[in-house]
């Protein structure tokens, strides 16, 4: 173990690993809100609305992320999409997770028992307001843990932005290895960066699923 | 006395794909009385009930609330547009058996809510109104209790404090105390007696004859899909003419027999 070359290295590997934070971050946000978009409009529209969006989740899912990643950062170019390594990135997170974040949303709806829909349409609330006030909140609910288990997966999915030579963690731990030929401590260092992050994550998303469960949990 | 709505069912049909769930239903519920509805199940009162708030689109007759045609802009005619039906839904109101309040808001949002969204009262106002209504069903003591933290007996007065709240016209209980235990039963009862005596019109879909007997104006009776007979408790519990009626109220005493 050499700790001088970690040193030299540390900034450099630090910013990768504040670049992996923020696309994760990024990627998991809007991927979250797009996935949303989508079940919503799956759960109100017409059967050819339905079927289109269920080709697009299916198309998504049943791809490799480095692929799409390759056809959003070359193929772009030829439809006049010409992105920098960073925004591709970025989009590129952001729809390969919105697929499995609206599947995630769509069974979370269908768990939302309908008699308690009925109860907010009997009394005369508009669609729009029922979303608002019963679908998402409890919906939410019982997607959290799903939510957060996809996310976690999403951290994992972010080296594969180095191929496109986003300057994230794996981009310098690679980096680092080919100069310094210390692979050992360069790849320890990536596993520890994200066994933290994902520590983190699925710290944040139990409190989070405490705090919003607290009142639905029966007293036994 | 409360304003009270009056319901006149003609020819209604109503099919889950192939099956026909009602046929050719023809009752008028009298402003201001109770009607209770009962029938082995799967007879059709649910269906039967969720058709006078549209609930469940019909195919084929009417349902008119105090003359107006609900869901349908005309018999045969087109669907009635979303806010016209919202409208009419604001007076009447529904109660299920399985309670279905809203688990992550408290006894008095739950009651609050629609006066907010629907009826547009301020946040105060609507607390306000929700405590009164809750102060009615006797749960003044749980305005901040979750449902989880009710019992069943509670959590079903709150829905019809729920309902209450929003002053309707009609109120419609399908099985209101049958996810309840024994001993909670009386409690929900009672709530909806005070109602009746106040003149509210009522339709109740009920298994507890006790109440028919004592609360309804008329009871009306389906198999099948049918109606099968509709007339003042008394003379349907007592001295049933008709076979089938005869049939079914013997597996009641039979069931209720000590
Ligand atoms: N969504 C549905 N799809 C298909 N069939 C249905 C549906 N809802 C009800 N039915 C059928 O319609 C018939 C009447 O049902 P309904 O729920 O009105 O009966 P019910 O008299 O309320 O019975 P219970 O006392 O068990 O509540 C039943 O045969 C039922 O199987
Ligand atoms: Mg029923």
């Amino acid at each position: 173990m050499d700790v001088s070359v970690l040193q030299q290295y540390a900034p450099m590997l630090l910013r990768g690993f504040g670049i992996t934070i923020f696309c994760w971050l990024f990627g998991t946000v809007l991927g979250i809100v797009l996935g949303l978009i989508i079940a919503l409009i799956q759960r109100y529209s017409p059967k050819p609305v339905r079927w289109l969006l269920q080709v697009y989740i299916e198309v998504i899912r049943g791809t490799p992320f480095l692929v799409q990643l390759f056809v959003l950062y070359y193929g772009g170019p030829l439809i006049g999409l010409r992105l920098d390594a960073l925004p591709a990135g970025l989009l590129g997170l952001t729809i390969y997770g919105s697929p499995y974040f609206a599947e995630i949303f769509r069974s979370a709806f269908r768990a939302v028992p309908e008699g308690q829909i009925e109860a907010a349409r009997a009394i005369g609330m508009t669609e729009a307001t029922i979303i608002q006030r019963i679908l998402l909140p409890l919906g939410l609910v019982s997607a959290l843990p799903a939510l957060v288990n996809f996310s976690i997966i999403l951290t994992k999915e972010t080296v594969i932005l180095s191929i496109i030579t986003v300057p994230e963690l794996m981009y310098q731990v690679q980096r680092m290895s080919t100069e310094t030929f210390r692979y050992v401590e360069a790849n320890l260092v990536l596993a520890l960066f994200f066994w933290a992050l994902v520590e983190a994550i699925s710290r944040v998303g139990r409190k989070l699923e405490t705090r919003i469960t607290k009142h639905l949990i029966e007293r036994t | 006395m409360v304003q009270a709505s009056s319901v006149e069912i003609r020819k209604l049909d109503k099919f889950y794909g192939p099956f026909q769930a009602l046929k050719g239903i023809d009752l008028t519920i009298p402003p201001g009385k109770v009607t209770c509805l009962i029938g082995p199940s799967g007879s059709g009162k649910s269906t039967l009930l969720r058709c006078m708030n549209f609930l469940e689109e019909y195919d084929a007759g009417e349902v008119r609330i105090d003359g107006q045609m609900i869901g349908y802009d005309s018999p045969g005619g087109s669907r009635m547009p979303a806010r016209k039906l919202r409208d009419m839904r604001r007076s009447i109101g529904m109660v299920f058996q399985q309670f279905n309040l809203w688990p992550h808001m408290t006894a008095l949002q739950n009651v609050a809510e629609g006066l907010v969204r629907v009826r547009g009262f301020s946040k105060d106002q609507a607390a306000a109104r929700a405590a009164e209504a809750l102060e009615k069903v006797g749960l003044s003591d749980k305005v901040a209790n979750h449902p989880a933290r009710l019992s069943g007996g509670q959590q079903q007065r709150v829905a019809i404090a729920r309902a209450i709240a929003m002053e309707p016209r009609l109120m419609l209980f399908d099985e209101p105390t049958s996810a309840l235990d024994p001993e909670l039963v009386g409690e929900v009862l009672n709530v909806m007696k005070t109602l009746a005596a106040e003149g509210m019109t009522m339709v109740v879909v009920t298994h507890e004859m006790g109440f028919a007997a004592h609360v309804a104006d008329q009871v009306a009776i389906m198999e099948a899909g049918e109606l099968v007979a509709v007339d003042a408790p008394t003379r349907i519990l007592h001295s049933p003419e008709d076979a089938r009626i005869k049939a079914f109220l013997k597996t009641y005493h039979e069931r209720n027999a000590f």
